[in-house]
């Protein structure tokens, strides 16, 4: 559509009444004035916005504060400082007085949703039998029905918050629901999900790993490893299942990551199919995972390979043996170090070497008492305790 | 042919071609202001759910190492260091290279910070003026931090190579020691690296503002103020609408041509195979940033730039014209150099986004604007005095340019309030919105000329002075400044 035809039917009538010569200008003329219209209006509307934004924040922020005080000071009544509580009652046969929570104030919308914001607070924030109650609490005020109600809508970011909230209060969730979310497009949904379904599954945790296409993002992999490694109960299975089949590199490099965590000495057959593997990137998650399982058996089949590895592998190889330790292959470190002109090299293979202590010790003195000023000083760095890295 | 009938030609193309120009200019920036406004809104959606405490917890978050070149900054030096030092994240260094002061900034280090020198493997990848030496902290409280002492580059690219050259990990961060730093800059500047699983994140930056009149105590930002000096507060609207629109708009396309020297994170690896900072650009980080772009086309490495709309950098604007001046012509320079350097990209294929849309727009949006604009007015000027001129005509389009220009600054300032809110008071906020009125009738003219003599100094090969930024100093080392000065 030609903006002098919108100009002309949107503004036309007004320019033709306030500019008395408007339609014997030339089009650039008209277009200016037409845009002209356009600046000032979405100027005006800007300064409105921020003008509404800052005035409703405000207000918001004074309201909230307010319901937060008079929900936390329920709060501390009725679960805190419950007297069951305090006298030892058990969670599931402590009475919970609802009535304060059913107050016409709570009926509505807003205040409904401050109540469970404040309960998934003070549910991340107590544990036992207080955090029991906090989610007797959600589920017999019947919030649990508005979490599912979001859970079932058609818009994502509602959907979220309602997975969020569910599974912050610990409320099962059928395998059925949750499981297609897990391989969602949108990424917050999808990493939600598959939060939920470690927290909240009953039957096989991990099952999403089975199936799952889309990547596991660094970012992800940081939220569910903390999920796995705080949640209770959880039942760890063999991760060399998922390092054996799974045909998703950021499950099989989120799993190396679990087998080191559980120290699941069980995977190392797994881990070491996955030298073979034509990923570089990979390979040197696998040499780290076997570096720091300590999986010393390996150390022969690592320095056999050694030669053939790009940059990163070999560097990894020599960080794992300095981490075996076992002083069987401080010949070839020690090689490594004279041999290569390679400053990263050079360097872990020093670090190694030093790694062995007492095993190496004596060939380290004469490598510094033999050393070229700079093979010296990489050596004197890597004894250095100042020096970290 | 008549000489008035070939005025007239030349008058009508040049006319034809201005409107052209100014028209493409002008979509081109709404187009950035919806693109930016979608990507605002997509990171206050995602962020809203994070819980960046995370990353402070876990044995898999990223090393960083953070770089900070430091030339005769002993009124500042060791409160920006304790801050730099108490960053929110649990794996960092902090690299502050001397680049060869003529003060006592390395002498306060070494008393404050238990200095003491150490037998360095330093690794020359990126060539520099010579280390003199390295040195930790004997005190494990500031374990963190290193301090190269350096000589001279006369280029802060200099230091920050030699920075580079002695990082452990894998992303530096690179800032200006005087800047001031949101605490949590490093957890939220890692995060895009950890959100992509197809592309390599080579850079990432986020908003700088300016850091004069706000209150700053022992080299933390306490309250952000809009700045009360005239100048400053022009630059800040003008960082608003750089970073929070331009930049932001350009991240949602990955054409960002630029991450500011004053705060952005990089990769390392792809930034030493580029070359490093180049010491004789005088806009060494758009060159870099470049540099590492071409370097990823060249060997098929799918990469991404990205911006976060947020501010986690303050940084002392210039408050003197002359000093202005002096940065923005250096500035402009840096940018004919760079076009210059590496005129074989513009409009090559090969290169992708950057070949056909991040160097085409900074040749004929940012370096030839100037120019254009510069013309403009000389041409203005002589039709007035041959009379012939229409006012009505050119009053129209003054007004239309003006207004433009205020709801482009307005909605720039409209999106940054959406995402952070940096002024507590409506004072500020009408403060801020009422210099976006005056920005292209006072402001505005001295870019345009500052550039054109930064252009000047280019083709004349001028040789640059660096001169002293003359910086006023925050808070307590304001203070202490004021009070020597007046004994």
């Amino acid at each position: 559509m030609p903006p002098t035809f919108v100009a002309d039917s949107l503004f036309g009538p007004f320019f033709r009444k306030y500019f008395y010569y408007y339609d014997s200008y030339p089009v650039v003329i008209q277009i200016a004035i037409f845009l002209t219209g356009v600046a000032i209006s979405t100027t005006v509307i800007a300064y409105s916005s921020i003008l509404f934004r800052r005035g409703r924040g405000y207000l918001i922020d004074i309201r909230t504060k307010k319901i937060n005080n008079f929900i936390d000071n329920l709060i501390t009544d009725q679960i805190i400082f419950n007297e069951d509580v305090l006298n030892g009652v058990q969670a599931q046969d402590v009475r919970l007085d609802l009535v304060p929570f059913q107050k016409p104030v709570f009926a509505q919308k807003w205040v409904k949703q401050a109540l469970i914001n404040r309960l998934i607070y003070f549910s991340n924030s107590f544990s036992g039998d207080r955090n029991i109650l906090f989610k007797r609490l959600f589920v017999e005020l019947e919030l649990e029905k508005l979490s599912f109600k979001k859970l079932k809508s058609f818009g994502l970011s509602t959907k979220i918050v309602g997975l969020v909230e569910l599974t912050n209060m610990g409320v099962a969730v059928a395998d059925v629901i949750i499981l297609p979310l897990t391989n969602s497009r949108n990424r917050k949904l999808r990493s939600e999900a598959r939060i939920a379904y470690i927290k909240l599954s009953k039957n096989d945790p991990f099952k999403f790993f089975d199936d799952a296409t889309e990547p596991l993002l660094l970012w992800d992999q940081l939220e569910l490893f903390k999920i796995i490694t705080t949640t209770e109960g959880l039942n760890i299975p063999n991760f060399a299942r998922w390092i054996t089949y799974s045909s998703n590199k950021s499950i099989v490099s989120f799993c190396l990551k679990l087998v080191i965590y559980y120290n699941q000495h069980e995977a190392v057959p797994a881990i070491l199919k996955l030298l073979d593997t034509k990923d570089h990137y990979l390979r040197v998650d696998a040499i780290n995972c076997l570096g720091k399982l300590k999986a010393e058996e390996v150390e022969e089949k690592l320095v056999l390979i050694y030669t053939n590895q790009p940059l990163r592998c070999q560097i990894e190889i020599l960080k794992a043996i300095g981490r075996f330790a076992s002083g069987k292959q401080v010949q070839f470190l020690r090689s490594e170090f004279i041999r290569t002109s390679d400053f990263d090299i050079k360097k872990n293979a020093a670090r190694s070497l030093i790694n062995h202590g007492r095993l190496a010790k004596d060939m380290v003195q004469d490598l510094i008492d033999t050393a070229t000023p700079d093979n010296a000083i990489i050596l004197k760095h890597c004894m250095n305790p100042l020096i970290k890295y | 042919m008549k000489a008035g009938t070939f005025l007239e030609i030349v008058g009508e193309f040049y006319e034809g071609t201005v409107f052209i120009y100014g028209t493409t200019l002008l979509l081109i920036y709404a187009l950035l202001a919806f693109l930016s406004l979608g990507a605002v809104r997509k990171f206050n959606n995602l962020d809203g759910y994070l819980d960046y405490t995370l990353l402070l917890n876990s044995h898999h978050t990223p090393g960083i190492s953070v770089i900070a070149p430091a030339f005769n900054e002993a009124l500042t030096i060791i409160e920006n260091v304790h801050s730099l030092l108490n960053l929110n994240y649990p794996k960092y260094e902090v690299i502050i290279v001397n680049d060869g002061s003529t003060d006592n900034s390395l002498e306060l280090m070494i008393k404050e910070f238990d200095l003491a020198e150490v037998d360095f493997a330093y690794n020359e990848r990126l060539k520099t003026k010579p280390v003199r030496r390295i040195l930790r902290s004997t005190n494990p409280a500031y374990a963190k931090l290193l301090v190269v002492d350096k000589e001279n580059g006369k280029a802060k690219a200099d230091a920050s190579n030699a920075g580079i050259n002695v990082s452990s990990f894998d992303y530096f961060l690179c800032t200006d020691v005087d800047s001031i730093l949101d605490r949590n800059t490093v957890m939220k500047l890692i995060k895009p690296v950890m959100d992509e699983s197809k592309k390599r994140v080579i850079a990432i930056g986020a908003t700088l503002r300016m850091a004069n009149s706000c209150v700053i105590e022992q080299g933390y930002m306490q309250r952000v103020v809009v700045p009360k000096q005239l100048l400053p507060r022009f630059q800040e609207i003008e960082y608003i609408r750089s970073f929070v629109m331009g930049k932001m708009g350009w991240s949602v396309i990955n054409c960002v041509p630029n991450v500011s020297g004053g705060l952005g994170l990089f990769d390392k690896e792809i930034a030493i195979n580029a070359g490093g900072y180049d010491p004789l650009s005088f806009g060494e980080d758009m060159e870099l940033v470049i540099r590492m772009m071409t370097y990823c086309v060249n060997y098929d490495i799918k990469y991404a730039i990205r911006y976060i709309p947020i501010t986690l950098c303050w940084t002392e604007g210039p408050v003197s014209l002359k000093v202005y001046g002096r940065q923005r012509s250096r500035w402009a320079r840096g940018l004919a150099q760079l076009m210059f350097a590496h005129r074989k990209l513009l409009f090559n294929p090969r290169y992708g986004r950057l070949g056909m849309i991040v160097m085409p727009y900074n040749l004929v949006f940012e370096l030839l604007a100037p120019v254009v604009e510069a013309l403009g007015i000389i041409y203005y000027i002589v039709i007035i005095i041959l009379g012939a001129i229409n006012w009505e005509y050119a009053w129209v389009l003054l007004v239309f340019v003006y207004s433009y220009a205020v709801m482009i600054s307005t909605l720039s300032i409209l999106w940054d309030q959406l995402t952070y809110h940096t002024y507590k008071t409506w004072r500020e906020i009408i403060i801020i919105c009422a210099t976006a009125f005056f920005e292209m009738l006072a402001y505005h003219p001295l870019i345009v000329f500052f550039s054109i003599k930064g252009y000047f100094n280019f083709i004349a090969n001028r040789k640059h002075i660096w001169g002293n930024m003359q910086r006023q100093g925050f808070g307590q080392a304001a203070k202490t400044r004021a009070i020597t000065a007046s004994t």
